[in-house]
């Protein structure tokens, strides 16, 4: 890291290659885990990629290196990962179990982008993501089942009022610190759950069923998706929407992290008497972090609800939101695309392990407990920013 | 109406006794660790596990069930979950010591994980609730008509002896001034050396021990016991040691206390107040945190700039 | 010349201990002051009285005209005070160019929706704030602009003293606070920032400076105006010739430094 040591700079048709390449073996390497099946094969998968890691820790400037030729040609970078993404489906095929996997994983990619604000940028604990996730899906489905609105209405009505209790959850903050403000948002996340698993409007514990499926220029997303004469699963159309939702998630978090908010966030997160002393608002900042999580949170809690069609308290325990801060914590506090190769790897993983099925929490709690042990930093750690153009 | 109110004192000073008790396990580790020990609620839950076993265990070895097993057996619950907190200290916790706050909190939550999926695999038909018995029974004396029962004394009577046995180890005796130096201020501690193994160890035993009998009351209060009880009693345990001020003893009972009070006044006095005790319980915490944010008893500290 | 910070009567008590006892001073536009005294004398407490990280107990503190007593911290930087820290606290795990900017934050406007959706503007005041931060990093002495990518928490010590000085300069202030700057420099470096100061001073016509020190070759720099306090009181004020030469504070200071040594 840093730029004492810069490694030589990638000419533009090495670059470009090398970011088609990288990402193709990215997706590679995804739909090998996707398809694995059984414990060898999961086993052999997992074994490359711990490879993997261990030769980006070893020659940490084959990471640098590939950053700066994606950096430096974006528009292939862009326009390979739009290609990855868009034919993926066609790929997977009629596989609807390998898509269900990736529109969750997918989800919990926008979740965990939503508590890097937080936990990453700013270092504040929140254990009510879970809660802000509810809060979106319950909102949306009750405007949808009750009053018949449409998906795409609910979507910012459902993300306001998530926004609302995220700032709400966050006046505490401004108050309490580390230990104290996480019971805080703990009580919130359980008060939340209770409150759905209790009041009868909320559908009690057997929560809200027959959410109906959203639909785009009178295309219902129930039905299968038909694109140049093939023929994709139902599943696919809300894949697209979750992808469109991740994009949405990144563009944001981008935005954030290269403005002087993300920088205020950070300044907190490093010392927040000095912060106060340049002059940033450290109680406001700190507010605002809980609402933008809040409010990327229910977007993702939304779709959840319209694909599902079916939502019930159990779906947002304090569990959920546990697995969330785990996903930004093993993939890489304050780094974006570390927390989504977190959130992929957290989702799937445990799915594919369907040998031991039953000790999949076993398994996800001994793999925590370790990799807060032996790789604090995550498996991407978190980058300096880099100005025009400097390497 | 006053025999309602008895009745309802008695039942709050019971709950409040079992959840002081678990309190003072997350106060004492809190004090000179600094960290949350989020699984303390799962540690001390194993405790009924342990003692079924051993129960049966000696009743099939040595015939006919006798009440002189169920003894043994707690005992010998109480000392292996004594044992089990030392061994998480030595293994897991102990490296987050000097990790931010953070990391030791999901640590340990996925640590709760674990026991409670260890306890569901490992014991048999694990995933079932397991009838617990009342340790003991039958009626002491009654309070104008109410009927209060030996296991309330038991509870009470057990609480008071152990605060007791607290307060004399920590302030008597050479181990328990050191583990009081070493919470009360650790930077001190830390320049006096008092950072040997002993220290933790003895915390962890004692904490857990403590929480492994609050564990047996509490399936005994509620007449069984399941893997995942660990969870809420660890959620009101921490709440009740953060709302009386983490670190503090008289806190953790005053916190035990006012947890049980709000979870018994919303029983009582509001309609369907049982499905929403978590959310009085809860708010409370939050109401609390916001006013007094280092707790009733808690000291908050100005940093040094 | 007219008043930029004053000083009326201001006490600050923790518990029993009183930090700052009846305090009064000004201090105005364009000159420098410096405050010495022994470890603990309370001139800590003053800067952070002054920038609202406590609040007094008593009196009132004017700047640029309005009353600052007891405003919060990021309101007073917003009206020009910046300072530095004794124990510099850097923001280490973020570059030296970040730090920097950082302490641009008061100088700049992007909120979240702006940063959202009119990137092109967010991108632009960032562009702005690394030139702003180059120059300011290239201006002062030592080489933090050839550092400027490294995290603040591997700085050698004299760099991260200089590095609190870009930072609190990049708020472009009218008054500045310096909390023992040369701590942890040697002879040269020491140097090297009294004409840095000197320099800023002549720069910056306007700019007002605070400077504790216990150095003396950085006092006797400036020594148009020193004041010393001993147990949160002011015992002495003039001339730096005149205050070394008080017996009060030949006793509090020098007597007690001595006697240390």
């Amino acid at each position: 890291m840093g730029g004492s040591t810069s490694s030589p700079a990638p000419r533009t048709a090495t670059a470009a290659a090398l970011a088609i390449l990288s990402q193709l073996c990215g997706a590679a390497l995804l739909y090998a885990i996707l398809k694995a099946e059984g414990t060898w094969h999961v086993a052999g998968l997992l074994a490359l990629l711990g490879l993997g890691f261990y030769l980006l820790e070893r020659f940490p400037w084959i990471g640098d290196f590939v950053t700066a030729s994606l950096a430096r040609v974006p528009l292939v970078t862009m326009a390979t990962a739009a290609v990855i993404v868009l034919g993926f489906p066609f790929l997977v095929g009629t596989n609807t179990y390998v898509l269900h996997l990736l529109i969750v994983a997918q989800l919990y990619a926008v979740l965990a982008l939503a508590l890097n604000f937080q936990l990453g940028s700013a270092n504040i604990p929140n254990f009510a993501t879970g809660a802000s996730y509810g809060i979106g899906a319950y909102v949306s489905a009750l405007l949808a089942l009750n009053l018949g609105m449409s998906f795409w209405l609910t979507l910012p009505i459902a993300a306001l009022a998530a926004t609302l209790f995220g700032f709400i959850i966050g006046i505490p903050s401004m108050r309490t610190r580390d230990t104290y403000l996480a019971l805080v948002t703990i009580a919130f996340g359980v008060v939340v759950q209770q409150l759905l698993n209790n009041l009868d409007w909320t559908g009690g514990p057997n929560g809200l069923v027959g959410i109906p499926a959203p639909s785009l220029f009178g295309h219902s997303f129930a039905s299968p998706l038909q694109v140049f004469g093939w023929t994709l699963p139902s599943q696919a159309n809300f894949y697209y929407l979750a992808a469109a939702l991740v994009v949405v998630a990144i563009v944001t978090a981008q935005r954030l992290h290269g403005s002087r908010i993300g920088l205020a966030w950070n300044a907190l997160r490093a010392d927040e008497i000095a912060a106060k002393a340049q002059g940033i608002n450290v109680a406001w900042y700190k507010v605002l972090a809980f609402a933008v999580d809040a409010f990327l949170a229910a977007f993702a809690g939304t779709i959840y609800a319209f694909y599902v069609s079916y939502i019930s308290p159990d779906n947002f325990t304090f569990l959920v939101s546990v697995t969330i801060m785990t996903m930004v914590i093993v993939g890489g506090m304050d780094n974006i695309f570390g927390v989504i190769v977190g959130a992929f790897l957290l989702t799937i993983l445990p799915e594919k392990l369907r040998a031991f099925s039953d000790y999949r929490l076993l398994f996800f709690g001994v793999v925590v407990i370790g990799f807060l042990m032996i790789r604090p930093q995550g498996l991407f750690p978190q980058r300096l920013r880099h100005y025009g153009g400097h390497r | 109406m006053a025999e309602l109110l008895i009745q309802q004192s008695v039942n709050w000073i019971t709950l409040g006794s079992i959840y002081a008790l678990l309190a003072i396990g997350f106060s004492l580790i809190f004090g000179i660790l600094n960290v949350i020990h989020f699984s303390h609620g799962d540690v001390a839950m194993t405790a009924p596990f342990i003692a079924l076993a051993a129960a049966q265990i000696l009743a099939a070895s040595f015939g006919a069930f006798a009440p002189a097993w169920l003894v043994l057996a707690v005992i010998a619950a109480v000392l292996a979950v004594g044992m089990i907190g030392v061994v998480l200290d030595r293994v897991v916790i102990r490296r987050f010591r000097d990790a931010p706050a953070m990391m030791a909190l999901v640590a340990t939550v996925a640590l709760g994980i674990v026991i409670r999926e260890l306890i569901r695999h490992l014991y048999p038909q694990g995933s079932n609730p397991h009838a617990f018995p009342r340790l003991v029974s039958g009626v002491a004396f009654d309070i104008a008509g109410v009927p209060v029962n030996w296991f309330v004394l038991l509870v009470v009577g057990t609480t008071a002896l152990l605060v007791a046995l607290l307060f004399v180890f920590l302030r008597m005796t050479p181990l328990g001034l050191r583990i009081r130096a070493a919470s009360e201020d650790r930077l001190v501690a830390r320049m006096m050396g008092i950072r040997d193994h002993r220290v933790f160890q003895a915390t962890f035993f004692i904490a857990s021990s403590i929480g492994a009998i609050a564990g047996l009351l509490f399936a005994s209060y509620a007449g069984v016991t399941r893997f995942d009880f660990g969870v809420m009693a660890g959620l009101l345990g921490f709440s009740a040691a953060v709302i009386g001020g983490l670190g503090s003893m008289p806190g953790a009972i005053i916190g035990g206390l006012v947890i049980a009070g709000i979870e018994v006044l919303a029983q009582t006095f509001v309609e369907d107040g049982a499905s929403y005790r978590l959310v009085f319980v809860f708010v409370l915490v939050i109401v609390v945190l916001v006013f007094r944010p280092a707790g009733l008893l808690g000291r908050t500290t100005m940093e040094k700039v | 010349m007219s008043v930029l910070l004053d000083i009326e009567n201001v006490t600050m008590r923790f518990g029993g201990l009183v930090a700052l006892d009846d305090v009064t001073f000004s201090i105005e536009k364009g000159s420098v002051l410096a405050v010495i005294g022994p470890n603990g004398a309370g001139k800590s407490t003053l800067f952070n009285v002054v920038t609202g990280v406590y609040k007094p107990t008593a009196g009132r503190v004017t700047f640029d005209g309005a009353d600052i007593t007891g405003k919060p911290t990021y309101e007073v930087v917003q009206r020009g005070i910046a300072r530095t820290f004794q124990a510099s606290r850097l923001f280490s795990d973020l570059s030296v160019l970040d730090n920097v900017i950082i302490g641009m934050h008061t100088r700049t406007k992007t909120g979240v929706l702006k940063a959202l959706f009119r990137p092109g503007a967010s991108r632009r005041e960032m562009a702005a704030c690394v030139e702003k931060a180059e120059t300011l990093l290239r201006l002062g002495s030592g080489d933090l602009y050839e550092q400027r990518y490294r995290p603040a928490g591997t700085l050698a010590q004299a760099d991260r003293r200089r590095l609190e000085i870009a930072r609190a300069l990049a708020s472009q202030p009218k008054l500045l606070l310096l909390d023992e700057p040369s701590v942890g420099m040697d002879d040269t470096e020491t140097d090297a920032l009294v004409a840095d100061i000197a320099r800023l001073r002549s720069e910056h016509p306007e700019l007002s400076v605070i400077l504790i020190e216990h150095d003396m070759r950085v006092v006797e720099a400036f020594p148009e105006r020193v004041m010393c306090v001993d147990y949160g009181s002011l015992i002495a004020e003039g001339g730096f010739a005149a205050v070394r030469a008080d017996p009060r504070v030949q006793e509090a200071y020098l007597g007690k430094a001595a006697a240390h040594a």
